[in-house]
């Protein structure tokens, strides 16, 4: 790495801040969520979202062309209405056997990927717009941009830190908590729309594939070193932090796109991960148990 | 003796539909029920409605002043390529109801979990990660977490399935003895007569192919004709 690239960087920092760190706040919140994703088994529940979350801001943008700019052209709106849709629609296929659910997760994201492409050429003069979602490509953030991503790691922050163990407890054995008395279908409800909160906001300020690696990839790679969930979490959501920073900073030092860049640093943390959870285990001299297995 | 559950003209099913004639019983503290019957004959789905998963398609399931059900599903539930130690699974088990939004629940009740653990005897595997545990500690791990919220009645579905005759003894032993020491109604699930006959004292036969249910003292249940067809003159030298 080029010092003076880097030196260069943090001189421009004026210039960089604010995406930099939007970046990093969206890549930790969403490690953390991911946590969620990976053992749910709900990868593709992401890449669908990103994707229909894209397909609400395109939206946003054609009326915005076609009818003027007002409140309801806000991509936010767009992106949070077409994922309350996508969940409202998972969660109704959730009682329905499991390739239901999976075949619904298909559906939401053909739809969203094929629907931001085709509205990107009726708003041609929104183009550049439309790149920078699907691939985030997006070098600048908007200050009101920026305040949206602080509002809304606040929020989710202070929510998951609040209900982790009820979110935990659905996720694994969501029978149990029932049996418990936990209010299981509330909790899959809040959990499911505050990923689609985090994965809506994030793929407006940083494009549809970073946003997807990085409700995916931290996870894994922190799930490899954890010993259990919250730490799993927290882990994940400073792993998604580094590559949120990281992959802006390196497309910086080797001009790389953005996106592509952080989804890159992200899945090279997991190849890290990989290896010292590994070596690890292998250390680690199988304890026997202090009891005769029985 | 205290009764905590108990049901009247009780039909389960699977939308609106019955798949087992009603059935009554009351299950009170210190009693030991199996359901027992055929693969497929309507246990599980017995079992899930008594829990509350599943609706009663028509009866009463009523829930006396006293009931907490502490659950232990089929060894397969948990995904054990989610990273957790024995004291984390147990942990997971403590919080009722809305009790997960109150910060210091889990610092203020570590002695449940503590008593659980001992109990079930795993609490020298507490860092311990679950997933490498032999099946037989599995269940005793998966039987703490169900204890951690201190119930009235332990609901086990299948829980000596993976066990050898051996194992399986000592699972309910085990069981036998937290019946004792906490006080507990124990339900549960088993294709095992022979063994569960030693341990119950109460039984339900189900059969969905012979629309047939039968509840009551264990002795009464295997007494009757669809059960001894089955399984024979199982309890002959205790209870026969």
């Amino acid at each position: 790495m080029d010092d003076l690239s880097v030196q260069l960087f943090f001189e421009s920092w004026e210039l960089f801040r604010e995406p930099a760190i939007a970046a990093m706040l969206l890549g930790g919140l969403l490690g953390l969520l991911g946590v969620y994703v990976v053992i749910k088994r709900m990868v593709f529940f992401s890449a669908a979202l990103s994707q229909v979350a894209g397909l609400g801001v395109a939206l946003s943008f054609w009326v915005k062309v076609v009818f003027g700019a007002s409140w309801l052209t806000s991509p936010y709106l767009g992106a949070a209405a077409t994922c309350l849709i996508a969940v409202g629609y998972i969660m109704s296929q959730r009682t329905h056997a499991s390739g239901g659910r999976d075949s619904a997760l298909g559906l939401i994201f053909l739809l969203g990927s094929a629907g931001t492409l085709a509205v990107g050429t009726r708003i041609v003069q929104e183009v550049q717009d439309i790149e920078s979602l699907l691939f985030g490509s997006a070098v600048v953030v908007l200050p009101e941009d920026f305040n949206m991503v602080l509002f809304t790691v606040a929020a989710l922050g202070v929510l998951h830190l609040w209900w982790h163990r009820g979110f935990v407890a659905v996720s694994i054995d969501a029978e149990d908590a029932s049996v418990r008395g936990l209010r299981a279908n509330l909790l899959e409800w809040v959990l499911l729309l505050s990923l689609a909160a985090g994965i809506s906001v994030s793929t407006r300020v940083l494009g549809a594939l970073p946003t997807f690696a990085f409700s995916v990839l931290p996870a894994m790679a922190a799930l490899k070193l954890a010993p259990n969930v919250p730490r799993a979490m927290v882990i994940a959501a400073i792993l998604g932090a580094f590559a949120g920073f990281g992959g802006y900073l390196a497309a910086f030092l080797y001009q790389l796109p953005v996106g592509a860049s952080q989804a890159i640093v992200a899945a090279v943390l997991v190849m890290i991960c990989g290896g010292i959870g590994a070596l690890i285990t292998k250390s680690q001299k199988i304890s026997p148990s202090a009891q005769p297995a029985r | 003796m205290k009764a905590l559950l108990s049901v009247e003209s009780l039909v389960v099913g699977y939308h609106q539909k019955g798949i087992l004639p009603p059935v009554e019983f009351t299950v009170s503290r210190g009693e030991v029920w199996g359901i027992i019957g055929p693969n497929g004959s309507g246990k599980s789905t017995l079992l899930k409605t008594l829990l509350g998963l599943l609706r009663p398609v028509s009866g009463k399931l009523s829930r006396h002043d006293g009931l907490t059900l502490g659950y232990v599903p089929q060894r397969t539930v948990l995904d054990l390529a989610v990273p957790a130690r024995v004291i984390d699974v147990v942990s997971g088990g403590l919080d009722r109801g809305w009790s997960f939004l109150n910060p210091v629940y889990l610092r203020r009740h570590k002695s449940q979990i503590a008593r659980a653990m001992q109990d079930t005897q795993v609490d020298a595997l507490a860092r311990q990660q679950f997933s490498t545990l032999s099946e037989g500690q599995k269940q005793r791990v998966m039987i703490a977490r169900a204890l951690a919220s201190d119930p009235s009645l332990l609901v086990l579905d299948e829980p000596t399935s993976a066990m050898d005759a051996g194992a399986e003894r000592l699972m309910f032993e085990l069981l036998g003895e937290l019946r004792a020491s906490r006080d507990l109604a124990v339900l549960l699930v088993s294709h095992h007569l022979p063994v569960l006959g030693e341990f119950a004292t109460h039984a339900i036969y189900v059969d969905r192919d012979k629309a047939f249910i039968q509840s009551g003292e264990i002795k009464a249940v295997c007494a009757c004709q669809p059960c001894m067809t089955r399984y024979g003159n199982v309890l002959g030298g205790k209870n026969g």
